[in-house]
């Protein structure tokens, strides 16, 4: 056992070794306070209500925005939607509890593409790099076997992936913490669900907005680590993976109409689709459905990437 | 000396319908240094990636310390340390790294004998510098450093002295030459230098088109090279071919006004005397050593690929 963690490690070494992994996690690092300051300064965003006073401060809020929406027709959209939200405060007498690190950690959960992106970087290269440096050959001429390495360097990608996604709730967290406050350990927050106001907790929407992200992050690290397998080349990897990962949406949409649609790995990816009042892409797909079919999917790509791994030759360029 | 360090049986491998090795049968002993030459094309390397179990063996096996490569591969690679042509380490990692990566895939390596293989093959100073700003040679030596930590008992080397310079070569020669001698490690070593190979081998193994053509000892070769090839230009010449048959019992050659004929060396001087009390004119006498170079040369004839 301790000999497959040393292998982990070495895995992980050869990922986090490399400048260009230190980049991405720049270029994460820059696009949070980015975000940050730019919700700072250009939102009028209210960190926080006095328990005394919010109700004025709500009313005053509503008042400036309807005068805003008049000078500016453009902001009638979002004004509206925020004296709709202010409303609701006030009709059900619930003290809002003003923006801050968690609110901003939940906003970021768009941030998890870009996880997904390179999590599917790092998936794609981790075994065809191997073949372009030519160090596969003295890899694989180890007392160990083929399937180890190849385990190996799939928990490393998770392990990639999860340190990631770490970095990204911690350094939103500490960002929003610093630019915002925080808004007290459990806030609650209004969504519009379903065409209504909901009355939800920031951090239960951050668990579920997150966790469905996650399932086609790892869906998508897994489809490019089996074709890096495969063809051995990376840049097909990345390149097939992120262009399905983008277009996916709008291929199960074409073929909507067909029977097969709902086996289309996309069609089932979502699956915030079959939460509360959601509406299922296909009609007639369930949770258990969707389900089944991610696993048939995992199996399948897991499978492939075992058969070439581990059975084809070590040939020369 | 005796005993099998790694022996091949019958080793074929088709790929799609062509059969690249065609059934190849050889034993390396425990300390012995094997040369394996060939031109181009004539599946060297690929006999070693099947021997390392990079690749698979369509038939036959490969058997390392007797364990079959094909049903005991952790045991039988175990065994062995290489070099698969290029020296292709990591070139983002320096060298302490990457020699670092491959020990912890052993159990057993510890830090000192990491030291004590960069010190073997000279790498000390440039062990903290990334591998890809390495010279050719510089890699070389780390891919012998690599092949040797796990104290492997086959050391697989194709091309060693590629990229190396001439006291590098002598360097790594006679630390091959040692391992071999003193640690009883079986070396094998693929390459198209063929003065290499004289120098470093105790046998050669000759593999064209997929086929041993031949093996021979090297230092046999030496042995035998007391029968010289005698150039030697007499007249009249017939009686000289006639004196040959009768007295010594050698079948001469006439070339042009030359007799060719091959002759341990102290008998030249006899054979002159001979010719001089026969009324026979010598000359000129020379004699020829047939290198393994012209060996090699009349075994794998012309340097085809099929």
């Amino acid at each position: 056992m301790s000999n497959f963690l040393k292998l982990i490690s070495n895995e992980l070494k050869k990922i986090y070794v490399v400048k260009s992994t230190w980049i991405m996690y720049i270029v994460l690092a820059v696009i949070i306070v980015g975000t940050g300051i730019l919700n700072n300064t250009v939102g009028d965003i209210q960190n926080s209500y006095e328990s005394d006073s919010w109700r004025t401060q709500l009313e005053e809020e509503n008042a400036n925005l309807t005068q805003e929406m008049e000078d500016e027709t453009y902001l009638e959209t979002y004004n509206s939607m925020v004296i709709e939200q202010n409303n609701y405060y006030l009709e059900n007498d619930i003290q809002p509890s003003g923006y801050g690190a968690w609110h901003f950690i939940m906003e970021n959960k768009m941030l998890l593409s870009l996880v997904s992106l390179l999590t599917i970087i790092v998936a794609a290269g981790i075994i065809a790099n191997e073949f372009r440096w030519g160090t596969i050959k003295l890899l694989l001429i180890r007392p160990i076997s083929r399937t180890k390495i190849l385990i190996s360097k799939y928990v490393s990608v998770l392990l990639f992936a999860l340190f990631t996604l770490l970095f990204v709730l911690i350094f939103s967290g500490i960002t929003g913490a610093i630019l915002f406050g925080i808004e007290g350990m459990n806030p609650y927050t209004l969504l519009e669900k379903n065409g209504s106001l909901e009355y939800v907790s920031v951090i239960g929407e951050i668990i579920s907005g997150y966790g469905y992200q996650l399932i086609i992050l790892l869906m998508m690290a897994t489809f490019a680590f089996m074709i890096s397998s495969v063809f051995r080349n990376s840049a097909l990897a990345i390149g097939l993976a992120i262009f399905l990962m983008f277009v996916g949406n709008q291929i199960v949409f074409f073929f909507a109409e067909r029977s097969w649609a709902k086996y289309i790995l996309f069609a089932n990816t979502d699956l915030s689709q079959y939460a509360d009042g959601n509406t299922p892409f296909i009609e007639g797909m369930t949770l258990g459905f969707s389900i089944t079919m991610l696993l048939i999917y995992y199996i399948v790509f897991m499978l492939l990437a075992w058969i070439f791994f581990t059975k084809r030759d070590v040939a020369g360029n | 000396m005796s005993e099998a360090a790694m022996e091949l049986v019958d080793v074929r491998k088709t790929i799609g319908k062509k059969e690249i090795i065609k059934g190849l049968s050889f034993t390396i002993q425990k300390g012995e240094v094997f040369g394996f030459i060939g031109p181009n094309g004539a599946g060297k390397t690929t006999t070693i990636r099947m021997m390392v179990g990079l690749m698979k063996l369509t038939d036959g096996d490969v058997l390392i310390q007797g364990n079959s490569i094909k049903s005991n591969y952790k045991e039988a690679v175990r065994e062995v340390g290489a070099i698969v042509e290029n020296p292709e380490m990591y070139p983002f990692m320096t060298g302490e790294q990457n020699l670092a990566h491959y020990a912890r895939m052993i159990p057993g390596i510890t830090k000192d004998r990491i030291k004590e293989v960069v010190e073997i093959v000279g790498l000390e100073k440039a062990m903290k510098e990334k591998v890809g700003r390495y010279s050719l040679g510089m890699r070389q030596r780390l891919g012998i450093a690599q092949a040797l930590l796990h104290k492997p008992s086959i050391l697989i080397l194709d091309e060693p002295t590629n990229g190396l310079d001439p006291a590098g070569i002598r360097e790594i020669r006679r630390y091959i030459r040692k391992l071999a001698e003193e640690n009883n490690v079986a070396v094998i070593i693929s390459s198209h230098l063929l003065s290499e190979i004289e120098l470093m081998c105790d046998r050669i193994g000759i593999i064209k088109n997929g086929e041993l053509v031949a093996t021979q000892q090297v230092h046999e070769n030496v042995a035998t090279d007391n029968l010289m090839q005698v150039k030697i230009e007499v007249s009249p010449s017939e009686k000289a071919i006639e004196i040959l048959k009768t007295e010594f019992k050698i079948q001469a050659a006439l070339e042009g006004a030359n007799l060719l004929f091959q002759l341990e060396k102290e008998k030249i001087p006899e054979v002159i005397n001979v010719f001089v009390k026969h009324d026979i004119s010598v000359y000129q006498v020379s004699i020829t050593k047939a290198s393994l170079e012209d060996k090699f040369f009349d075994l794998i004839g012309e340097n085809t690929i099929e």
